[in-house]
């Protein structure tokens, strides 16, 4: 039977249960129940294997990439665990179903139970380190699930949230330790790893790894200083108490060091850590026991202990030391999970937890009664229980250490301490709840719960008698195999049983158990004594903490962000200042290799005049208008400037997108204030945006100087050669436009028709009160449509279009193309808007700007696509010269067809950004209450 | 056959104007069943890419059939094709979302949301740097609409910043652009990187400008500290489908930086070789800690997701600037889980919003949830993703990305703050799940009823879904994103290129 | 004459970078638009300058790069849209959010212009001009 069925059964499970949840109770406890018990089959079956000395294994590939594979083993420690896993798990699940009331969603409970199942089994039996971690953090999810089960309590949730960060954030430190590990071995293969110790010891990585894995391991087992979230936790219901802070997920901690015994530890820094670690939540998880009202409380603290004895015991450097931690696992799973479980059952039978009123319940439920009274005898050592074994074990170990030197006669004495503790607060649970004159109004008398719900107890109760009794009948082969995973070199000669004669340890057990007596003898005075103790609430300070840190990043976060656009624009013109600051000051000399051309009067009026614009320009911006007036000078030099510099469709171009860009910014301003204060402008402020705006400036100064004293090598001679032969035009640029980058004019016009688009949802349904007077209290001309641009415009129309065909047909071979006529055309459009008004056009048909883009696009898309007709990529070009009498020769270029798609949807896009623009200017206008100026 | 590599960008193009003819204007029903056809046919076209890079490696294609490096080409090659049909996937589950009722708030988002996919799987084909910035305007004035779809105040002021924003980053791009090609006298992005070797040494320091500035303007897209600003507001207002699909923009900028700055600036450009990786390591860096302030201080949930796309776009430009193909190849498989991961999680957001009246997806007490069921499930995978925590995609693509810190010797630095950034995000979101889903009072929401549809769910699932399909075809997905990285430094030759115009398939 | 186009196309450049850096958006866009004259300019001179030279095919003759100019085009018409859009954006945002600033506080001079021109401004929805749909 393949081991890989022992994780994935439970984790149909989960689907069993999710299926049943409307079931009665019995049925879904039952169905829930019946694949985890295969699965313990399975392992069963496989017992003698492992004991034999074989390891069962399971391996697939997943990421081999990562080295991320699905790859199971069952060797001693393994199978320790899973018995503990499955089994407890079982009884947990017929527990549960009497413990749940009939109010609570039982069917989400056993899923995210089985789900929890499975995360255990997949984190004891992984081969593979990565996918250990898979499950490990998969715990702290599904343990997250079932805290936070009765959501809708406050504690429940924070608790929860508690929980999971704290082992989450341990996870991560276990996921770089086992990252680590990998890469120092070169193998995330688990029996890979164990064989390589020397390698890990002697790497120089050894102390982050061992402090990494440990972070993981102490926070799951709740070590000093991580163990707040395991009290905080027990508002989680009994059963989840019983199994995942009892008997399983606070072990995984355990079985993480267990684990990587082999190859971490017998150094110094291990059994430092270690040991005074596990020696310190030893001590104060018991103290704090003894000092819990709570009945899950006090039962949480003592479990808190005994991870810290478990723990201890891996620290110390002696071989029966790590057994003994093993053999206590065992133990300490069976007598807390049966201890927890009667405490749910007081709870559920007596209505409260509180041992300040439970009291004298002997009487009304003496079997549960008994049976809790042998755990907790267990719990506090007592001998011919299993608690006693262990325990005895860690005495005797604890005798000869020396970790602390000198000092490590310290070690035995604070044992026996922590032992004396133990006695008393297990005693104060006896004491207290079952005796102790009567209850205190309890919300309902108490009585016996229904025999199925106080079996599992009885089985875990009975182990506890028959380990205590025969050990090494029942748990020597099996210490024996998990010894086996833990001391690979092989394992020494042990015996536990139940008399070793007299000797130190059974001094000291009997010293713990006297001591324990006379503390809870004692109790009024300790207790006064810890009442001076201001009670902190784990939970309120976790919350007070993560609420500190939240404040801190609320106000950090304001400080960066401020919401202002000028802090963006100014941290990206700082960034675009460093990418050209830094190489150019690394150049000696901006100054390149080329000749450079004589100064031309021409050019240098031209020149002054864009410096004299633009400075005008950042001096009247605040007068808006102005401003306007200035930049569309700048604008106007740029177009001559092009010219000048031979490249008349650049002048073209820009002269008659400066004229419509104008028109834009004229209806622009007609809503927005035409003039604004500069009253907001805090000196500071000019001095450092004049101060970064020089710096910028003279970067893009200076490299526009060092490219064009450069020479380049340049591809553009293609280009020339190739425009008559292969475009069929003598204007390079154009045929550039059409043909040999035809793709980006394709862009081109689609970003325009985009735009269009854009700007018509932008004034779709936007309501403006337009001024009727401008800021110094003119008012607007309330003559509409002047009579003579009516006239001038409407002769000029014609005009207007004959130029643009003209212009668009001579494109290809002479300065001109579809764009600029496009262009052209659309300002003649517009112009009688302007004139005549939105109504005179509107009776005149209405243009369809939407038609004129999709016509446009279309035209353009066809003309390239028709290339695929003679199996040629897009916008492939064709022409041919023809011969028609009277007109003569002449050619067609498909080129002319896309250019023709750009006019169209150029006068579509620029018609529907000003015409719509327009429409809100005219049209009705509302008017104003109050007279305005 | 051959135009394979030219119609995910064609595609799209059509749909636009097909769905623009005026006919459609007061149809909305078949507007959308149209658009959806279409999504249908783009994610099956770009499997189809996909899958063919993979066999016959990459595909190029010579626009108007001009050879290189004269005219403008498209190369398909492995990791465009991941990009084309990550994001067809993107897209058609956050299209399905938003014909549950987002698209009836103002005109013409179907085509707009076409033309967004054109822009896009251009930026993601095209070989030719000025026709990557035109792409780039394309994408970007199709975002600047689809951001105001909807309107309303906070719209119009997260459109206002965004657009100025991105309008001086083009400006910028354009500067680099010339200086470009100045240096290299070429815009064939393979051209350059053929060039860049033997650079004459006096077009070195415009050849660093250029390419820094470059980095720059991606910086911009990719949302690189201290260009990151535009971004939680943008995601955090706009409409909940636009959020998702813009969920893929961020990733535009990382691509452009593989594409100029890993291939152009790579190991062997000599001179200029890994040009400000050393810089972008830091940014990165911080990056990702602005990430967290972030998403440690919001207050909503849209807020939070976005400031996690911080984080995660820190996590990417970490990969990036680690200059191994392990990186390049981390960075890809993350790039499709936090791509997925947070369109999926702005979808469920908006199911979540819908569900609680005024209090939208504000952190504080409201009503309970009508369906908290399926939402907190959606919402318990696309948080655990994110966080990295398994059984879902965020942990392969973390583990990914750390594994190939380690390699690059980076590891003492990218791992403490990718694993911070980790419990960052799950002490926020764990915070944000309860607060969201079980701190409720009163009675559930009445009108969520009518607003929720079960197109909305599709959407969200969907793309929860891929997560779930992330990890169990992690194998080879990990393998083929190792191919392509390895196919991004190999690069492809002018000479391999020209073969297309003779009507080969390149090698 | 290299030098005095780079000083010039520098200035524009400075004095473009001041308007962007201030808080309203009809100034940024001023000053988007003074950056794209001066953007097209460098794009333009990234394929050198050359005074007198035929742009179009003739027999034997020098030629300008051609290039540069093309993109230049392109660049110039891609600025037209965008401009469009960003001013038109403003004009909304006046409407939406009673200014055009993007400061991200209301500066006093707007609230004294909006009380001289006497306006009402109050956001406004999108709505589908043609009401709902089917």
């Amino acid at each position: 039977m393949s081991l890989i069925w022992v994780p994935v059964l439970p984790l149909l499970g989960v689907l069993v249960a999710l299926i049943l949840g409307r079931f009665p109770r019995s049925m879904l406890a039952l169905g829930t129940a019946i694949l985890p018990a295969v699965a313990l089959g399975i392992v069963i079956s496989l017992i003698p294997d492992v004991f034999a000395g074989n390891i069962p294994t399971f391996y697939a590939e997943w990421v081999p990439l990562l080295s991320l594979n699905v790859s199971f083993m069952l060797d001693g420690l393994g199978l320790m665990f899973t018995l503990l896993i499955l089994g407890i798990g079982l009884l947990v699940v017929l527990y549960a179903r009497y413990y749940l009331s009939p109010a609570d969603n039982a069917g989400r409970f056993y899923a995210s139970l089985l789900l929890f199942m499975t995360a255990m089994l997949g984190v004891v039996l992984s081969a593979n380190l990565i996918q250990m971690w898979f499950f490990w953090e998969l715990t702290s999810v599904s343990s997250f699930m079932l805290i936070s089960y009765w959501s809708h309590r406050s504690d429940a949730r924070k608790g929860a949230r508690m929980a999971m960060t704290i082992t989450g954030a341990g996870g991560l430190a276990l996921l770089a330790g086992l990252l680590l590990i990998g890469q120092v071995v070169g193998s995330y293969d688990l029996r890979t790893v164990l064989d390589s110790g020397t390698l890990i010891a002697e790497s120089s990585l050894y102390p982050v790894i061992v402090i990494l894995v440990l972070l993981g391991a102490f926070t799951k087992s709740a070590q000093f200083p991580f163990h707040a979230w395991l009290p905080q936790a027990m508002a989680a219901p009994t059963p989840v108490s019983a199994y995942l802070h009892s008997a399983t997920m606070v072990k995984a901690g355990i079985f993480l060091m267990a684990r990587f015994y082999p190859v971490l530890s017998h150094t110094e820094l291990w059994f430092a850590v270690v040991s005074l670690v596990g020696l310190t939540t030893l001590l104060y998880g018991a103290y704090t026991a003894l000092f819990k009202h709570d009945l899950k409380g006090l039962l949480a603290y003592s479990t808190i202990s005994h991870l810290g004895l478990i723990t201890l015991l891996l620290g110390l450097d002696t071989e029966l030391a790590s057994l003994a931690a093993m053999f206590h696992v065992i133990n300490h799973a069976v007598f807390k999970a049966s201890l927890f479980m009667a405490a749910g059952i007081i709870d559920h039978e007596a209505g409260s937890r509180d041992m300040r009123k439970l009291n004298g319940l002997f009487r009304y439920m003496p079997y549960t009664a008994t049976l809790a009274m042998v755990a907790a005898a267990s719990m506090a050592g007592v001998p011919l229980l299993n608690g006693f074994l262990s325990k005895e074990m860690l005495f005797a170990e604890s005798l000869h250490q020396d970790i602390l030197g000198s000092l490590s006669w310290l070690i035995p004495l604070l044992v026996t301490v922590g032992g004396a503790l133990a006695v008393a607060y297990s005693l104060r649970f006896i004491h207290d709840v079952f005796f102790n004159g009567e209850p205190i109004d309890l919300p309902k008398t108490p009585h016996e719960p229904p025999v199925f719900m106080r079996v599992p107890v009885e089985i875990l109760v009975v182990l506890c008698l028959l380990v205590g009794v025969f050990p090494e009948f029942i748990v020597g082969d099996l210490l024996m195999a998990v010894g086996a995973s833990l001391m690979p070199t092989g394992v020494p000669q042990f015996s536990i049983s139940v008399w070793h004669g007299f000797n130190m340890p059974l001094l000291m057990s009997l010293l713990a158990v006297l001591g324990g007596i006379a503390l809870y003898k004692q109790r009024k005075v300790m207790f006064t004594f810890q009442a001076r103790f201001v009670e902190v609430d784990a939970k309120m300070a976790f919350e007070e903490g993560v609420q500190r840190v939240i404040a801190r990043a609320v106000s950090l976060q304001e400080w960066i962000d401020n919401g202002s656009f000028q802090r963006y624009s100014f941290w990206m013109i700082v960034a675009a200042g460093f990418a050209l600051g830094a190489p150019l000051i690394n150049l000696a000399e901006a100054r390149g290799s080329l000749p450079l051309t004589g100064i031309d009067p021409v050019g240098l009026g031209g020149a002054l005049l864009l410096i004299v614009g633009s400075v005008a320009t950042l001096l009247l911006s605040h007068h808006r208008l102005l401003a306007l007036v200035t930049v569309s000078v700048v604008g106007l030099v740029v177009s001559m400037a092009f010219a000048w510099f031979s490249a008349p469709d650049l002048a073209l171009t820009q002269l008659s997108v400066e004229v419509a860009t104008i028109i834009l910014f004229l209806l622009a301003l007609y809503f927005l204030p035409q003039r604004i204060g500069l009253h907001h402008l805090s000196p500071g402020r000019i001095v450092r945006d004049l101060g970064i705006a020089t710096v910028l400036g003279a970067l893009v100064g200076t490299l526009t100087f060092a490219m064009l004293s450069r020479p380049v090598d340049s591809i553009s001679d293609f280009f020339t050669a190739n425009a008559k032969t292969g475009g069929g035009g003598t204007n390079v640029v154009n045929v550039i436009l059409v043909d040999f980058r035809g793709f980006d004019t394709f862009g081109e016009i689609t970003v325009l028709a985009i735009a269009a688009i854009g700007i018509y949802k932008l004034l779709a349904g936007i309501r403006l009160f337009a001024p009727s007077a401008d800021m110094d209290g003119r008012p607007w001309s309330k003559d509409a449509n002047p009579m003579m641009l009516m006239q001038i415009s409407q002769s000029l129309l014609p005009l207007a279009l004959l130029v643009s065909a003209y212009i668009f047909l001579r494109g290809h071979n002479l300065p001109g193309g579809g764009f600029i006529a496009g262009l052209i055309t659309a300002i003649a459009l517009i112009q009688q808007y302007i004139a005549n008004g939105v109504e005179w056009m509107r009776d005149r048909g209405d243009l369809k700007f939407q038609w004129f883009i999709v016509c446009g696009l279309s035209i353009a898309f066809l003309s390239g696509a028709g290339s695929w007709a003679f199996d040629r990529p897009f916008l492939t070009s064709w022409f041919d010269y023809f011969y028609l009498p009277l007109v003569g020769k002449f050619e067609l270029a498909s080129a002319m067809a896309f250019d023709l798609g750009v006019y169209l949807t150029v006068i579509g896009a620029t018609l529907s950004i000003l015409a719509n623009l327009g429409k809100l200017t005219t049209g009705h206008r509302p008017t104003r209450p109050d007279g305005g100026s | 056959m051959m135009h394979l590599p030219g119609l995910p960008v064609l595609l799209p193009f059509f749909a636009a104007v097909f769905v623009l003819l005026p006919w459609f204007n007061t149809r909305l029903p078949q507007q959308r069943i149209v658009t959806q056809l279409f999504l249908l046919l783009l994610v099956a076209l770009c499997s189809f890419v996909f899958i063919d890079t993979l066999q016959n490696g990459p595909r190029a294609y010579a626009m108007g059939d001009w050879q290189a490096p004269f005219g403008i080409f498209l190369i398909a090659d492995s990791l465009s094709a991941f990009m084309l049909l990550l994001t067809a996937i993107l897209a058609l589950a956050a299209h399905l979302y938003a014909c549950a009722g987002e698209d009836e708030t103002g005109r013409f988002f179907h085509p707009l949301f076409l033309f967004q996919l054109m822009g896009l799987n251009g930026a993601f084909l095209t070989a030719d740097a000025f026709n990557l910035f035109v792409f780039f305007e394309i994408l970007l004035i199709a975002s600047y609409s689809l951001l105001i779809h909807g309107g309303g105040r906070e719209r119009t002021r997260a459109a206002q910043h965004y657009v100025l924003f991105n309008l001086i980053g083009s400006a910028f791009f354009l500067i680099a652009l010339a200086v470009l090609y100045r240096a290299f006298g070429t815009l064939n992005i393979p051209d350059m990187a053929a060039r860049a070797a033997q650079l004459p040494e006096e077009s070195i320091p415009l050849a660093k400008a250029g390419g820094l500035l470059l980095m720059v303007v991606f910086g911009i897209k990719a949302a690189l500290l201290p260009m990151h600003f535009w971004l939680p507001r943008t995601y955090g207002s706009t409409s909940i489908p636009v959020a998702a699909l813009f969920a893929v923009m961020t990733k535009v900028g990382i691509y452009s930086l593989w594409r100029i700055h890993t291939v152009v600036y790579g190991e062997n450009a000599g001179e200029v070789a890994g040009l400000g990786m050393d810089i972008l390591s830091w940014l990165a860096g911080a990056t990702l800690v602005a990430g967290m302030i972030g998403a440690l201080a919001s207050k909503t949930l849209r807020w939070l997701i976005a400031n996690l796309i911080i984080i995660s776009v820190g996590t990417l430009l970490v990969s990036v600037s680690l200059q191994t193909e392990a990186g390049v190849a981390a960075g890809l498989y993350y790039t499709l889980h936090s791509t997925f991961v947070s369109g999926a999680f702005f979808l469920v957001a908006g199911i979540i919003l819908m569900q609680r009246g005024q209090a939208e997806d504000r952190f504080v007490r409201s009503r309970p949830l009508l369906y908290p069921r399926l939402t907190g499930v959606l919402f318990a995978i696309a948080a655990m993703a994110v966080i990295g925590l398994p059984p879902f995609s965020g942990f392969i693509g973390k583990l990914f990305v750390m594994q190939a810190a380690y390699d690059a010797g980076q590891a003492h630095w990218v791992w403490p703050l990718i694993l911070v950034s980790g419990l960052v995000a799950l002490i926020a979101l764990s915070r944000a799940g309860t607060t969201l889903f079980w701190r409720t009072q009163g009675t559930v929401v009445p009108e969520a009823k009518e607003r929720v549809s079960r197109l909305h769910f599709m959407g969200a699932s969907m793309l929860v879904a891929m997560s779930v399909v992330l990890v169990i075809a992690a194998g080879p997905l990990t393998e083929w994103s190792m191919r392509a990285a390895q196919d991004l430094h190999a690069g492809i030759s002018i000479s391999a290129l020209n073969r297309v115009v003779e009507g080969e398939v390149v090698e | 004459m290299e030098l005095i186009y780079s000083i010039t196309v520098g200035v524009m450049v400075g004095c473009s970078v001041f308007l962007m850096l201030r808080g309203h958006t009809f100034s940024i866009v001023m000053g988007l638009t003074l950056m794209s004259y001066a953007v097209n300019l460098f794009l333009f001179a990234s394929g050198g300058l050359a005074t007198h030279e035929p742009a179009i095919l003739a027999d034997g003759s020098e030629y300008s790069d051609p290039l540069p100019q093309a993109l230049v085009l392109t660049a110039i018409v891609i600025g037209f849209a965008m401009t469009a859009f960003a001013l038109i954006l403003a004009i909304r945002a006046r409407a939406d959010l009673g200014n055009d600033q993007v400061d991200g506080r209301a500066s006093e001079s707007d609230v004294l212009a909006n009380k001289l021109e006497g306006e009402k401004l109050r956001q406004s929805p999108e709505k589908p001009s043609g009401g709902k749909y089917r």
